[in-house]
């Protein structure tokens, strides 16, 4: 790729059927027609991949008409390419430039589908275990129901309140981790974490209890 | 605070009961995704046991990388389905 000043024109191939930069990289950070034609492919690339996550949440989006949902891609590519040209230095080629950009259009369409889902909905924070729907298949509820009724008297006992009031929007009420970290002023990270170890309590009073078999740490965390 | 402890279901108690170690974080998780989509598509029994653990316990997290999996297939002209199953495996 050439540098800044070599020449002042987008080359003809690049105003048809340009190809892909070499490196990416290079072309969005020096300034110029070929950057120019950089950012233009690299706001197509992100705005294929947020309409793709458009279209795998489309059933949370039920009565969004299209053209809302063309903007719902359109604002997540804006806004995703913004991230990524801030993160561009931290690119290492570990994988494909296209494969670490589409990354960055996915996470923010979905967060954004989510949010765009609950906007009109409220999330309770509750610390009572809600009342839990038992499996269909008697067979398969005897099995569950000592350790299920454990678990649900655990989340009482083993948790902080906070833990509680966390685990159970998310993990039993299905409140999207997104859209709670925007309610309370927090992250998807911090959110994680108090559930990680919300479970690793729940885990030990139940091993504690016998209800939960010990279980040696995972190999191979590499 | 006490409450009725009626029975959770199966699934919500293996939810809250699973085992997230290696601790892993989203931001972790997110560093690694494109990378792990890429393994994952050229050998379906790749495995990042960290990632997949994480995987198995985020939701969001979760439904980015199938995702990303199926994004890059389409793109590549690959079939999704060996790798996405490797997501569905027990980390455990």
């Amino acid at each position: 790729m050439s540098l800044v000043g070599e020449d002042d024109r987008v080359p003809a191939e690049l105003e048809q059927a340009a190809p892909d930069p070499a490196d990416w990289v290079e072309a969005l950070s020096i300034p110029g027609p070929r950057q120019d034609h950089a950012m233009s492919r690299l706001h197509e690339m992100m705005l294929r991949a947020s309409r793709h996550q458009v279209r795998r949440m489309r059933s949370s989006l039920a009565g969004v008409g299209n053209e809302r949902l063309e903007e719902i891609a359109n604002q997540a590519a804006d806004e995703a390419m913004m991230t990524l040209l801030t993160k561009l230095h931290t690119f290492e080629g570990r994988s494909r430039f296209t494969t670490w950009a589409y990354k960055f259009a996915i996470l923010q369409c979905a967060t954004e589908v989510r949010r765009f889902a609950w906007l009109h909905r409220e999330v309770e924070l509750v610390e009572l275990t809600p009342v839990g729907q038992r499996d269909p298949s008697p067979a398969s509820y005897a099995e569950a129901a000592d350790l299920a009724s454990a678990v649900s008297a655990a989340i009482d006992v083993a948790l902080t309140p906070h833990q509680r009031k966390i685990t159970i929007a998310l993990l039993i009420d299905d409140v999207p981790i997104d859209v709670l970290a925007q309610r309370l002023g927090t992250n998807r990270n911090a959110l994680y974490k108090t559930v990680h170890d919300a479970r690793t309590r729940l885990r030990a009073h139940l091993i504690a209890s016998g209800h939960l078999a010990d279980s040696h740490p995972q190999a191979g965390t590499s | 605070m006490t409450h009725t402890h009626t029975p959770l279901s199966a699934h919500i108690a293996r939810c809250l009961t699973l085992n997230t170690e290696p601790f892993l974080s989203c931001d972790d998780c997110f560093d690694l995704v494109d990378r792990y989509a890429e393994a994952l598509l050229s050998d379906p029994d790749y495995d990042l046991p960290a990632i997949r653990t994480h995987l198995a316990g985020c939701a969001a997290c979760a439904e980015e990388a199938r995702s990303l999996i199926s994004f890059v297939a389409e793109q590549d002209g690959l079939d999704p389905v060996p790798a996405l199953r490797r997501l569905e495996d027990d980390p455990t």
